[in-house]
């Protein structure tokens, strides 16, 4: 029972994390309508940017990873100017695949670029708050604490900004229909910048959150990236209530894989594979997705 | 001039053929390896830019038909040439059965889809070590036993005509018509007649054969085979290619395969920040050129010859297609 | 209007084109007729790029020394550094590059045997040496070509001292996890044989390169009965780090009742204790290099200026660099030019003294991976037991004719 406990915990932490990640790629599918290359990478980015600034500037964890978001949402707003501007054009034939090929190019320099500047060994900011706490039978690290309880408390702020602002609202009606918001009176461009931002800055947070669990390296995006599109296409492709669902269950769907696939030697090896075919059943039986919407393209 | 651009490209097979003798090692496998990648980028072009399916899953099949073949040698001492074509026949079918699975999916689904399923090819393929050796790479037979690789430089550029000749028949025949009229509006093709499961599934086949030949011939070429072959990265190269070149045409996606490797290739001078170059010239590239570089060119070309030509006939699907 | 921007924005890209392409082919013009060197390994990802960089800086350093004595038969030597990624197609094209284009006499380097093993067709098709650096399949002298020689030591060499030095600590049930890479694998079945001739239970699990969440996986090792009493970790790469950690913050290892260890070189980089902390004391690992008690001259000389001018304390895969491309240029000093044929002639005399002792090659097929093996590369298990703590000031507990201290294991306390 402690077992089946600990791996359900552990797994939601991870879940977490995932949403996080994922919910970014989905607010910038559902303004942007593309699917950004560059998400793991900004991600990283994010987490070095938080470790420099424990390093650097002596600032407590926790405002480095405020910091940090600050820093990777102008970040977002700069990107998007310089290159995804042309995707608002008509002159643009085919906008699926710019948006696919100019994050590509972005992720391929930002990888590249942190290797030599940041150097190519891993890096561990450190702890939230030290130690292990035990409950019963559980022992879970502190760092897993406060990164399940942050992002959650950012999880609940994002569905706050979302649904009870005036400029989350705005941000939905565009995800939604970018005529209908117009017709309406709110300009949709200014929502590309502001889409693409909060969605790097919750990579960051995701990135500073999970650092000192596993370390920084230059590559370390790859993996989450195609981990946030299985989330992000499982929970329907611009649903921000979906990608946090279906990012927790898939921290769930692995962990407990891992622990009770049968085969024991073959259960780690397919554990990446297993949320992928989760994914694939799921599209076969429902093609958009579990919640998904129907309007997927660039008007 | 009617059909300049035929002849140009004509000119371009011929003078590559006469000159392969004076390349030397080195630009002899870049050479190569470019034409590797123009059957997978002109192929992966039939199902992005014609179809409108904007696959993922390419170069899992090219890994799928790599392994089919090298491990077909390896057990059953088949010829070589028949190792690829069981590659070719295997991920026909399995590429026209990814093509029915995901009728009903379009866009970003489609695409993640299709990683998801090279995703899960990658990880079979580096965790049955005991099939397949694993990251260890597989050990192929090679093609070839000769001094140069002359006689691979010469088999690849068959593969590429013979990859070319079908993309372009079937483009060119009202299957071509039918697979744009998907890709324009699926619902209003449909209306119009054009069984739109069987052109879907019939471009997912053809495009993943050939990718499977392209990556036969690659696993009997190097000599050695890893999954690597069928990671995100190398699917993304492909994309590149195809997109820089203009994937609307088959010829201009060949023109981006040589374009890029040839770029990454140049760029090995520069040690480190060749990758980091790589990615600002992709940037600014795609900025500045954002329908490809040689989509413009390439309508320049047409241009010059069916520019006298009277207008075409009114859109809609005649019995002859848009055959001329 | 429209036009000349166009034709404006052409001609920039023209003339950054043919910049870059210019750029280089000047850069050689403007050399003294060195001699050319390669060198190969992964310097960005999916490759071990933080070992390729540790190599290369190896490499670098003992070039700049060479040349500020002068250059080998009065002419400097130049390296061609190719990032080949871990991809064996990328190590072909770097191969070939360095052969046909940059004519370069002997390439040394690489970080993955499948890459190498790709590389090493090129230059036994040209009949160029080639030096292995830390690539450890054994297939690689196995194949008996000519051309290639070793440096590293090779997996049957590394394996049999884990396999008895588990054996001789009394260990009995042993989980295993190995990355999913070349290393790994061949690691894993040149050990498993011996764990099994000796009776020791093992399960093993494989794990993709870049997972970094192996929670899931130590808590199903903790329930595991009986309790397993040694982690053995098969990793070379980042990995380590969370997975130590993660490890360690779980309770399963180290701690009384189980051990921890790894092989494959990241508990031998600086940075390995700035990412694990407490959770490293006690892991045992090995150091594919001379044990301090044994260092010459050359060691004490690299160690020293590796850390004044990189920074931080070398590895054993940069030491080893180091000494590769003495040893090439040692044999382009007796084969007195830079004929293939009398280089290789030159390199199989070897009797070079580096800071890992002093390198033969041997010529004998028997076994197999004998041919061109640096027989006598050594290899030694050393276990951490301070936090901290470099491998080199970490006593050696195997093989017993090495060791430090008294016992081959020690367990924490309770």
């Amino acid at each position: 029972m402690d077992y089946l406990l600990i791996q359900v915990t552990n797994g939601a932490i991870i879940g977490i994390i995932y949403a996080l990640i994922a919910v970014g790629v989905t607010i910038i599918f559902s303004i942007l309508k593309i699917v950004n290359f560059a998400h793991g990478d900004l991600y990283m980015l994010g987490g070095y940017t938080a470790y420099y600034i424990v390093t650097f500037l002596g600032v407590p964890p926790l405002g480095a990873l405020f910091l940090s978001m600050a820093g990777l949402f102008l970040f977002g707003i700069v990107l998007e100017r310089l290159f995804l501007t042309p995707l608002y054009s008509d002159r643009t034939e085919r906008k699926d695949e710019y948006g696919l090929i100019v994050t590509f190019g972005l992720a391929f320099f930002l990888r590249n670029t942190a290797l030599i500047v940041f150097g190519p060994f891993p890096l561990r900011p450190p702890s939230f708050v030290p130690g292990v706490v035990h409950v019963g039978g559980l022992a879970v690290t502190n760092d897993r604490i406060v990164a399940g309880a942050v992002g959650v408390l950012l999880i609940l702020a994002l569905l706050y900004f979302m649904h009870r602002t005036i400029w989350g609202q705005a941000l939905d009606a565009v995800s939604q229909s970018r005529d209908s918001a117009a017709i309406v009176g709110i300009n949709p461009r200014r929502f590309n910048s502001l889409a693409f931002g909060v969605g790097a800055a919750l990579a960051a947070a995701a990135s500073a959150l999970i650092a000192p669990i596993y370390s920084l390296s230059p590559g370390m995006g790859v993996l989450p990236n195609i981990q946030a599109y299985v989330i992000v296409i499982l929970g329907g492709m611009g649903s921000v209530l979906g990608s946090i669902v279906a990012g927790i269950l898939l921290g769930e769907a692995e962990g407990l894989f891992t622990a009770f696939f049968p085969d024991p030697t073959r259960a780690l090896a397919y554990t990446n594979a297993f949320g992928v075919l989760v994914l694939m059943i799921a599209l076969i039986l429902r093609p958009t997705g579990l919640f998904g919407r129907r309007h997927v393209r660039m008007e | 001039m009617r059909g300049l651009h035929i002849y140009i490209a004509l000119a371009v097979a011929v003078l590559s053929l006469v000159s392969a003798r004076t390349l030397n090692a080195y630009w002899m496998h870049v050479a190569i390896i470019a034409m590797f990648y123009g059957i997978l980028a002109s192929s992966w072009s039939l199902l992005a830019g014609y179809a409108g399916l904007f696959s993922l899953g390419h170069m899992a099949f090219a890994s799928l038909g790599g392994y089919t073949s090298a491990l077909l040698v390896q057990w059953y001492h088949i010829p070589i040439p028949l190792g690829m074509a069981a590659g070719v026949a295997l991920c026909t079918v399995a590429g026209g059965l990814i093509g029915w699975v995901c009728l009903r999916m379009s866009g970003p689904y489609l695409a993640i889809f299709t990683l998801g399923f090279s995703e899960i090819v990658r990880i079979v393929l580096s965790t049955e070590d005991q099939v397949t050796a694993g990251m260890a790479g597989l050990h192929t037979a090679p093609l070839f036993r000769a001094p140069t690789d002359l006689p691979y430089y010469y088999t690849a550029f068959g593969l590429l005509l013979f990859a070319l000749a079908v993309l372009i028949l079937i483009t060119r025949s009202r299957w071509g018509l039918f697979l744009r009229a998907l890709r324009e509006d699926e619902q209003a093709a449909a209306a119009c007649g054009v069984a739109v499961a069987r052109f879907r599934i019939l471009a997912f086949a053809i495009a993943s054969g050939l990718a499977a030949l392209a990556g036969g011939f690659y696993a009997h070429y190097i000599g050695i085979l890893t999954p690597s072959l069928g990671s995100l990265d190398l699917m993304a190269v492909v994309v590149v290619m195809a997109v820089i070149g203009g994937m609307e045409r088959i010829p201009t996606a060949v023109g981006g395969a040589f374009g890029i490797e040839v770029l990454q290739e140049t760029l090995r001078a520069y040690g480190q920040w060749r990758l980091v170059l790589f990615g600002i010239i992709l940037l600014l590239t795609m900025r500045f050129a954002r329908n490809g570089l040689l989509t413009p060119l390439w309508r320049l070309l047409t241009g010059i010859g069916e520019a006298r030509r009277p207008a075409p006939a009114p859109r809609g699907i005649g019995p002859e297609g848009s055959r001329p | 209007m429209r036009i000349v921007r166009r034709l404006l924005l052409i001609g920039v890209v023209a003339v950054v084109g043919a910049g870059m392409i210019l750029v280089p082919v000047k850069t050689l013009l403007g050399a003294a007729e060195p001699i050319k060197l390669g060198w190969v390994g992964p310097l960005s990802p999916p490759g071990g790029y933080a070992d390729g960089q540790l190599m290369k800086d190896a490499a670098t350093l003992a070039v700049d020394e060479i040349n500020a004595k002068g250059g080998v038969l009065g002419r400097p030597i130049q390296v061609s550094y190719q990032d080949t990624r871990g991809l064996p197609e990328e190590g072909t094209a770097a191969a070939e590059r360095l052969i046909s284009q940059e004519h370069v006499v002997a390439i040394m380097g690489e970080f993955h045997s499948s890459v190498f093993l790709a590389e090493m067709e090129v230059a036994h098709k040209n009949g160029i040496p080639i030096v292995a650096v830390d690539v450890w399949a054994n297939k690689i002298t196995a194949a008996g070509y000519p051309e290639v020689f070793r440096v590293a030591p090779c997996q049957a060499l590394i394996a049999t001292q884990w396999g008895n030095w588990m054996v001789a600590a009394g260990f009995k049930n042993v989980a295993i996890i190995y990355e999913k890479t070349d290393g790994g694998q061949s690691a894993r079945d040149v050990l498993l044989p011996i764990l099994q001739a000796h009776g020791v239970r093992y399960d093993v699990v494989g794990a993709d390169l870049n997972q970094t969440d192996f929670t899931a996986q130590i808590e199903r090792f903790k329930t595991h009965t009986p309790p397993y009493d040694l982690f053995h970790t098969i990793y070379s790469e980042a990995g380590l780090y969370p997975m130590v950690q993660q490890a360690h913050s779980a309770g399963f290892a180290p701690t009384a009742r189980t051990g921890i260890s790894n092989t494959g070189g990241p508990a031998t980089t600086p940075t390995f204790w700035k990412n694990v902390g407490d959770a490293g004391k006690y892991l045992v690992t090995e150091v594919v290099g001379l044990p301090k008690a044994k260092w010459n001259n050359i060691t004490r000389a690299f160690v020293a200026n590796f850390t004044k001018r990189f920074n931080s304390p070398p590895t054993p895969q940069a030491i080893e660099n180091y000494d590769a491309t003495y040893i090439i240029v040692d044999a382009i000093k007796r084969a007195g030019g830079t004929d293939p044929k009398a280089l290789i002639a030159a390199l199989e005399k070897t009797t070079w003294v580096g800071g890992r002792g002093k390198y033969s090659f041997a010529t004998d097929h028997n076994p197999d991976w004998h041919y061109h093996q640096f027989v006598d590369a050594p290899v030694n298990l050393v276990q951490f037991d301070k936090v901290g703590q470099t491998p080199d000031d970490a006593p050696v507990v195997w093989p017993r004719s090495l060791a430090t201290v008294q016992y081959t294991y020690k367990r924490p306390p309770q």
